[in-house]
């Protein structure tokens, strides 16, 4: 087993690093308080192949790996978030979709423009009645020559009012749940598909997040993602697409739980009471030996999980730890470094404060911690011959 | 100016679910308060008296623990409070509940005006305001919005009127019942709720203490039973801006094929 | 034992229930987002005697000790955690100060209109270089003739810009430090020197100002010292003592609050075809919220009857302070997980509840500060004196 990074992989590190550090970090702030996407980095990532970082090259990607992939959404987390999440579902799940399951024509015609930034993707799975229980799914596709007919809405979809190309997930089958999904690409600019009003959240509010409406949207059948036959097979193209998903956010939490630590190790080495500086408190000490501990752990759960995607191996089980437990590390980091700033974290003069309200949505979006824990424990059930159900 | 305020503790309506298919009232949280038209007769009395001074006296008739409601009558702003309360008038109906309040209000005497709700929010007969009316040989208006003047032996009230309003004079002493929200009743100051329990009296009367013979205390009506009407069915509630809510409502028949 | 509340305080928290439902909470997005509080609802409690609550009435108070106290911030907090710390910081230790220590003429000259809410106060320790480690103030008052004339700044300080008066600890003794070098003042705003800087922008409470004080040569009238010259420290160590038995008060009404609204949604939100009610997950974190906010509850009240008895009570209020932050963080966190996607958007309170809260953990005394005071006066039973 060899830990080490090889040069290629030390060298795309620095790469990720130093654009993260001179072209994300400066607008983190801004984004947050303007509530808008940070489309100028986005054309920058593009141009140096950020958005297709997995792909291989005759789709327009940069053929990095998933390795590579996950350091550069390490890189990225640590110093904006919101950045992260809006490349993260382009690549993860929107363009992976497209790359897993999609025709050739189809990798060629929308994967392409994706892997390239010339567009931006976006993936719509969730539902007012399908979050969590996602093959609850009520959009309808109703085949009309040979067109679909799309009706239904789907809310909180991450890059809804900045995407060209959507992966769409409607019912074409009413009797059969989860096997009656098909999933469609649609462009922008549809008639009868419309993209609403961007959410006011939380936190990650550089992420435009937005419902969409489809009213007797008409999709061309040859839309269906990996042609006709893979009609009704929807859900297991989103399953697929997810799981590569979980394991981006479990990368990005990495990558937010290092830079939280990194500032709050700064603040306590510099900030004076009680005579010294604070990091000379055991309580804080033990704030950092904490996060660095748990930091560690995350960081070879998610790196041995790549590398589990690059080997081809099955990782639907790792792929769901590394986001529950990079969620729930990447909580307890920010939280305790926000401790350690005091007052100060609690102020928008320091970064924490924005990091502590981007990171709660770790344990919520793409899979809440519940349904990453009843992937894990279904995956290992399974194995001795017990299903279960959600 | 005297005003007499007859008050109803009632179980909080909050505190209470209604199973339908049981035909069952389950009390999840038993709490008592002034019945909410009451109190806008309360608040409409405590305007007076702060617009031209009056003394407000609350009376209730009920078991021991209507004194809460009426510590937070006193809290409110009345001034005096009688709690009429005895074994003999646990079995009352509106009739016998007329003749204990009636011979209250004529112990305490020397009133000009008695205001109270129009119904009760738990029987909601609303047939205490006209039967004391009637019991005192008082002219009433019923359904008042707004008492307008009080002066000069009379009384002025604008009141519900076809879909408008009236307004009605009437000679004092008179008895007016007041609509459910005509006014919104002040919260009770928290000196005065300390005070209330604390440092104030309340008056209580037995059937001894009001002269009531044994005969007058028989109810004329008995309840034989309660049903419940037929139960609505669950929906779904679509909130939101116009524009968005009224393209869900669309999505929401399309999906189910009504449009 | 009677764990029973007497009726007036039933009624007393009723009448602030209803105030707290039908004027404040439907007010409390805008607060946010505004970050502002109309001054008609401060001016709206205070004739209901909310700016005065432990206070007796003959100061203008409503007489209901710290019992009735912990009532309000209960249900204040429960739906608007900026109006809570506006009064909290005004009565709790703004008022307070002035009411443990000072002497009758300055409680009637500014007790008696902070109770009933004609002046708004402050409390201002906090200092750049003096936040955990307060006893390292630097602000200067030198006396001069009948006055004192003070210099410094402090930082940090809830109600900075919306106070009249402001209680404040400034050295008098370089040489003494805390103990005998510190006096308490109260500073009227129109005092020449006194102006306000900086106000914070924050993650949560944002209808609550924490801004900035800045003393320029600030002439303070003898009269004003709060009890005696150098022995303000203790005053105000006093003073945040009785702080931390509300702001426990406050974190169990907001964590009642997250714990209610949990339950309401988990019985409507379906998923997999049943309500998430049914979801063993979610029953197990209502379960462990309604343990905790139920020890809280008996932690807070019984404090307060300490209090209201005159019994001794630092080792119990820190411990309010300290449980009652923590279990909060828990609830609003569980109430936002079980709200999923809900619970992070910004048009439904249980956001807003989340960000509020993050405060209470280091106000009024860091959860570290408030486990070595704890730690602190256990160990002095046997003896051992711990230092910070």
């Amino acid at each position: 087993m060899d830990f080490a990074l090889d040069e290629e992989l030390r060298m795309f590190q620095k790469m990720f690093r130093d654009f993260a550090q001179n072209e994300i970090a400066p607008l983190a702030e801004t984004l947050d308080r303007e509530e808008r996407p940070p489309l100028e980095t986005l054309k920058l990532a593009a141009e140096q192949g950020f958005l297709g970082a997995p792909f291989p090259e005759r789709y327009g990607g940069a053929e990095i790996g998933t390795i590579g992939y996950c350091m550069m959404l390490e890189e990225i987390g640590k110093v904006c978030m919101s950045t992260a999440m809006i490349i993260e579902v382009h690549t993860s799940i929107a363009a992976m979709g497209i790359y897993l399951d999609g025709t050739e024509e189809q990798k060629q015609t929308y994967l392409k423009p994706l892997a390239l930034g010339e567009k931006i993707g976006s993936f719509a799975l969730t539902e007012p009645g399908a979050g969590s229980d996602a093959a609850s799914v009520q959009t309808t596709a109703i085949r009309d020559g040979d067109e679909y007919v799309l009706n239904g809405n789907k809310i909180w979809i991450i890059n809804g009012s900045i995407a060209g190309t959507f992966v769409v997930f409607a019912r074409t089958d009413p009797e059969k749940g989860a096997r009656g999904i098909t999933a469609f690409i649609v462009e922008k600019d549809t008639p009868g598909f419309t993209v609403g009003r961007n959410e006011k959240m939380m936190g990650l509010r550089g992420v435009p997040v937005a419902t969409l409406f489809f009213d007797d949207c008409r999709v061309p059948a040859a839309n269906i993602l990996g042609g006709e036959e893979k009609l009704n097979q929807g859900f297991v193209t989103a399953m697929k697409a997810l799981d590569y998903g979980r394991l981006s956010v479990g990368a990005i939490c990495l990558g937010v739980a290092q830079g939280a630590l990194e500032a709050g190790v700064q603040f306590a080495c510099e900030r004076e009471q009680f005579g010294g500086p604070i990091a000379l408190k055991q309580a804080i000490q033990n704030f950092i030996a904490d996060a660095a501990t748990e930091i560690e752990a995350l960081r070879y759960l998610v790196y041995h999980t790549a590398w589990m995607v690059d080997q081809g191996q099955k990782y639907t089980r790792e792929a769901a730890m590394a986001k529950l437990f990079g969620a729930e590390v990447a909580g307890r980091v920010v939280n305790n470094m926000l401790q350690t700033h005091g007052g100060y974290g609690y102020t928008k003069d320091y970064p924490i404060e924005r990091i502590y309200r981007d990171v709660r949505a770790s344990r919520i979006f793409e899979g809440t911690s519940e349904v990453q824990r009843f992937v894990i424990a279904a995956d290992i059930l399974g194995e001795r011959g017990l299903k279960i159900r959600p | 100016m005297r005003i007499i305020v007859p008050i109803k503790q009632i179980l909080d309506p909050g505190g209470i679910t209604v199973n339908r298919r049981a035909e069952r009232i389950f009390i999840n949280r038993e709490e008592y308060i002034i019945n909410p038209n009451d109190k806008n007769a309360l608040e409409e009395a405590l305007r007076l008296k702060d617009e031209q001074g009056a003394e407000v006296v609350a009376v209730t008739m009920g078991p021991e623990r209507a004194d809460d409601a009426l510590r937070e009558a006193l809290a409110m702003g009345a001034d005096n409070a009688f709690l009429l309360t005895d074994a003999a008038f646990e079995k009352a109906d509106i009739s016998v509940a007329t003749t204990v309040l009636g011979k209250a209000i004529q112990k305490i005497g020397d009133y000009d005006l008695i205001l109270t709700g129009c119904r009760a929010a738990d029987t909601g007969a609303g047939q205490l305001g006209p039967r004391l009316a009637e019991y005192l040989g008082l002219p009433q208006i019923t359904e008042v919005h707004q008492v307008l003047v009080v002066g000069d032996g009379r009384v002025r009230a604008r009141r519900s009127w076809n879909q408008g309003y009236a307004e009605v004079e009437a000679s004092l002493p008179a008895l007016l019942t007041i609509a459910l929200d005509a006014n919104q009743p002040r919260y009770p100051p928290g000196a005065r709720i300390m005070n209330a329990y604390r440092e104030w009296e309340v008056t209580v009367w037995g059937a001894s203490d009001l002269g009531i013979e044994a005969a007058e205390l028989q109810p004329l009506t008995e309840e034989k039973r309660i049903s419940f009407p037929p139960e609505r069915e669950f929906g779904v509630k679509i909130t939101g801006a116009p524009e968005e809510a009224v393209r869900e409502l669309v999505q929401y028949l399309k999906v189910r094929r009504v449009i | 034992m009677d764990f029973t509340f007497p009726k007036e305080y039933q009624l007393l928290r009723r009448m602030v229930r209803e105030f707290a439902q039908n004027e404040v909470a439907p007010l409390a997005r805008e607060i946010d987002e505004k970050k502002e509080i109309p001054r008609q609802l401060i001016d709206k409690a205070a004739r209901l005697g909310l700016l005065g609550v432990p206070f007796p009435q003959k100061y203008g108070g409503m007489g209901a000790g710290e019992t009735g106290y912990c009532i309000v911030m209960e249900e204040l907090n429960k739906v608007c955690g900026s109006l809570a710390v506006i009064i909290g910081a005004h009565i709790g230790i703004g008022a307070t100060a002035i009411y443990l220590d000072g002497s009758e003429e300055l409680k009637k000259k500014y007790l008696t209109p902070l109770a009933r809410g004609e002046l708004i106060g402050a409390f201002a320790l906090t200092e750049p270089g003096a936040g955990s480690d307060a006893a390292s103030i630097r602000t200067r008052a030198e006396r001069d003739g009948d006055d004192y004339v003070l210099n410094g700044s402090k930082i940090f300080i809830t109600n900075g810009k919306l106070s009249d008066v402001v209680s404040l600890l400034a050295v008098t003794d370089p040489s003494l430090g805390a103990r005998g070098g510190v006096t308490a003042f109260v500073i009227e705003k129109t005092f020449p020197g006194f102006s306000t800087g900086t106000e914070e922008d924050k993650m949560g409470i944002r209808g609550s100002d924490t801004t900035e004080l800045i003393l320029e040569n600030c002439r303070v009238p003898k009269e004003n010292v709060i009890g005696e010259v150098g022995m303000g420290f203790i005053t105000f160590m006093k003073t945040l003592d009785l702080g931390r038995l509300s702001l426990g008060a406050a974190c169990l009404g907001a964590a009642q609050l997250a714990l209610e609204a949990s339950v309401k949604w988990a019985r409507i939100r379906h998923l997999f075809g049943k309500p998430i009610a049914h979801k063993q997950s979610i029953q197990f974190m209502i379960a462990d919220m309604a343990t905790e906010i139920e020890a809280l509850r008996s932690l807070v009240y019984r404090t307060a009857w300490l209090v209201d008895t005159g019994q001794p009570f630092s080792r119990e209020a820190a411990m309010c302070k300290l449980y009652g932050s923590e279990v909060l963080h828990r609830c609003v966190d569980r109430a936002v997980q079980i709200h999923g996607g809900m619970g992070y958007m910004r048009d439904y309170f249980i956001e807003l509840m989340y960000r509020d809260a993050r405060i209470t953990e280091i106000f009024e005394g860091t959860s570290e500060i408030q486990r070595i005071v704890i730690a602190s006066d256990i160990f002095r039973q046997e003896g051992v004196r711990i230092s910070p």
